[in-house]
């Protein structure tokens, strides 16, 4: 019997695209799921890839206009990466490219003195970017502790009321938003037993959420959370997970998909960190 | 409508008056003028046609079961649309789940479109969205009910977020955006088919077919939830959005729509009606009034109207439905009172980055 990582592993490889990996089947490849596959297949052809399309200051991003840079990718390709000056010129834009600090309003209020990172260089601070980073530099880059204390206080600060994150704000017109699986098994992956308290609170939120938010990115991600975490909830999420990829093929999302060959296969311990 | 000209055509006709134009506005002498003018009026004027007198019907519609179909079918025949032989794309506004509430058009009008556009002899019928406030597409799709909504009528679901893109260049500038990437399958389609919850919208006023569009670009380029266009200025975002999708036909779920914190935590609210149109900004006037909100005082609305539809109330042709004789109080959250029919103040508030 095949295994949930052999399955997902063989579609995944069935999506490759001149190298490297679209968002969906037969798109060219863009450096989010390239990066993801790569770490989930140790794949070597994927990290050449990501190489050929770093940018000279260090970054990668999807598409660019006039006014938008989306280089989100930048921190989960720097851990795709092997060890190497590539890899070094993206921890070094990851550092140099936080968010824009952002005054607080009554509306949406924040904490105005940290900054976390963006979706879109010079922006505001959400908690799936700010996580990748608070990943990426915990891992690879741990000296640089003053932009890791930075990213751990966004996380703090956006954690919802009683515990998991939403996208950004945790309250909005006086109005507690509600956590998210999928965001709130980022920050977790993220913090890795950082911040102990909103950590287990996170922990204890995702395992009262994840059976109700059974969509394929969602669920492939709190497997690796929880993996990560060593709870007692894997096999229930990696079944519910494998049922999902056998019944909707995740609607096509390669994003998704590698997720799931990284929750369910080794390379679920390039992710593992020591929480500073 | 009026000219028999397909979606494809006239937007090509309309980039290439516009690229003309621009090319025109670089000559000697003439760029300071039209820089001023640019200021003045953030749209090229060539790239927009006026709006005429267009007509919107309001259907009643008590609840979801029962003839939808039927019902969507007399609304696009009353407001004379045209699909034969066309792709449609039908976009609803599919943002999150939330069993306690509506924040989604609800999956049975969806439905009901589908067959109901095939019904008027459209080629081929998708459903696409890039929900905006989940990532997790699959999730909203399927814990919404849209995809088994969809399975039912053999409709396909497009992801908006994954789909192979297209660079846009924007005729209008109330954001420095400059140019959008939108998804192919939207700028492909011979007919897009905006379908917007009838809600109330904690930055905006009122989220009708106009914000809907929002749901047209990708959460891969603009971050989740599409913060980018926060950041640019949310109520700008909006016409610059609308301006370049230009949706060609709207269908308003007002049945049950959501009032207060919308567009997410908001109430349900009964209002009973579905509404039709062809021209977004003549069809989201008529939607707000609806909803007793000034459409006059909905900003991004006024300033649609001043180039991409019709405004204002006495020129656009009602059918069914008196929208002032049948508006149902929607509650609205204490900065957006201003925005009430009869209020002694007006305006909306764009607090940033949520």
């Amino acid at each position: 019997m095949t295994t949930l990582f052999e399955r997902a592993a063989a579609r995944l490889r069935e999506r490759r695209v001149d190298g490297g990996f679209g968002p969906s089947p037969g798109l060219a490849p863009e450096p989010e799921p390239t990066a993801i596959a790569a770490i989930a297949l140790d794949d070597r052809d994927a990290m050449a890839w990501l190489s050929d399309h770093q940018r000279a200051d260090g970054g990668f991003e999807i598409l660019a206009g006039p006014a938008v840079t989306n280089d989100a990718a930048t921190a989960t390709a720097a851990v795709a990466l092997g060890p190497g000056a590539a890899r070094e010129r993206a921890l070094d834009h990851v550092i140099k490219y936080r968010a824009r600090l952002t005054p607080t309003n009554p509306e949406a209020p924040h904490d105005p003195d940290t900054r976390g990172w963006g979706w879109t260089a010079d922006t505001f601070g959400w908690v799936e970017p700010t996580s990748r980073a608070v990943l990426a530099l915990q891992l690879l880059r741990p000296s640089a502790a003053a932009e890791i204390r930075d990213g751990l206080s966004v996380l703090a600060d956006r954690e919802c009321p009683g515990g998991g994150w939403n996208y950004g704000n945790s309250i909005v017109y006086e109005t507690p938003l509600p956590p998210y699986a999928q965001t709130t098994a980022w920050a977790l992956i993220g913090l890795q037993g950082a911040l102990a308290e909103p950590y287990g609170r996170g922990m204890t939120t995702l395992a009262r959420l994840w059976s109700a938010e059974r969509g394929g990115l969602s669920l492939a991600m709190t497997l690796a959370a929880f993996r990560l975490g060593g709870r007692p909830e894997v096999p229930d999420v990696e079944r519910a997970l494998s049922d999902e990829l056998r019944r909707t093929d995740l609607l096509g999302d390669v994003v998704a998909l590698a997720w799931t060959a990284i929750a369910a296969g080794p390379g679920l311990e390039r992710l593992r960190s020591v929480a500073t | 409508m009026s000219e028999p000209i397909d979606r494809r055509t006239f937007l090509t006709r309309a980039a290439a008056v516009g690229a003309g134009a621009t090319a025109l506005g670089l000559g000697a002498g003439t760029l300071i003028p039209r820089l001023a003018e640019r200021l003045r009026h953030p749209w090229d004027a060539d790239a927009f046609p006026p709006p005429g007198s267009p007509r919107v019907a309001v259907l009643r519609a008590s609840s979801y079961d029962g003839d939808l179909e039927g019902v969507v079918l007399d609304g696009l025949r009353a407001v004379g649309i045209e699909v034969d032989g066309a792709s449609v794309l039908l976009k609803p506004n599919l943002v999150e789940y939330d069993p306690g509430t509506v924040v989604n058009t609800d999956p049975r009008l969806v439905a009901a479109s589908v067959l109901a556009m095939r019904r008027l002899g459209a080629a081929s019928v998708t459903v696409a969205e890039s929900p905006g406030h989940r990532r997790d597409t699959q999730f909203v799709v399927t814990s919404s009910g849209l995809l088994d909504a969809l399975t039912a009528v053999e409709a396909p679901f497009v992801d908006l977020n994954t789909s192979p893109l297209a660079r846009v260049a924007l005729d209008t500038s109330f954001t420095d955006l400059g140019e959008l990437w939108l998804p192919r399958p939207v700028v492909e389609a011979d007919v897009v088919v905006s379908m917007p919850k009838m809600k109330t919208h904690h930055w905006a006023g009122a989220t009708l077919s106009l914000k809907n569009c929002f749901g047209c670009v990708p959460g891969r380029v603009y971050g989740w939830p599409k913060n980018v266009l926060h950041w640019a200025g949310l109520e700008q975002s909006i016409v610059d959005v609308a301006a370049a999708v230009r949706p060609d036909v709207q269908i308003v779920d007002g049945i049950v729509g959501m009032q207060g914190n919308g567009p997410i935590q908001g109430t349900p609210i009964s209002a009973g009606v579905l509404v039709f149109g062809t021209d977004p900004v003549a069809t989201d006037a008529t939607a707000a009034r609806l909803m007793d909100l000034d459409p006059g005082r909905i900003w991004y609305l006024s300033q649609a109207a001043r180039f991409l539809g019709q405004g204002d109330l006495e020129l656009i042709r009602q059918v069914g439905e008196d929208p002032e004789r049948d508006a149902v109080d929607f509650a609205v959250l204490p900065p957006f009172e201003g925005l009430k029919v009869g209020s002694d103040s007006g305006g909306s508030v764009d607090a940033g980055q949520a």
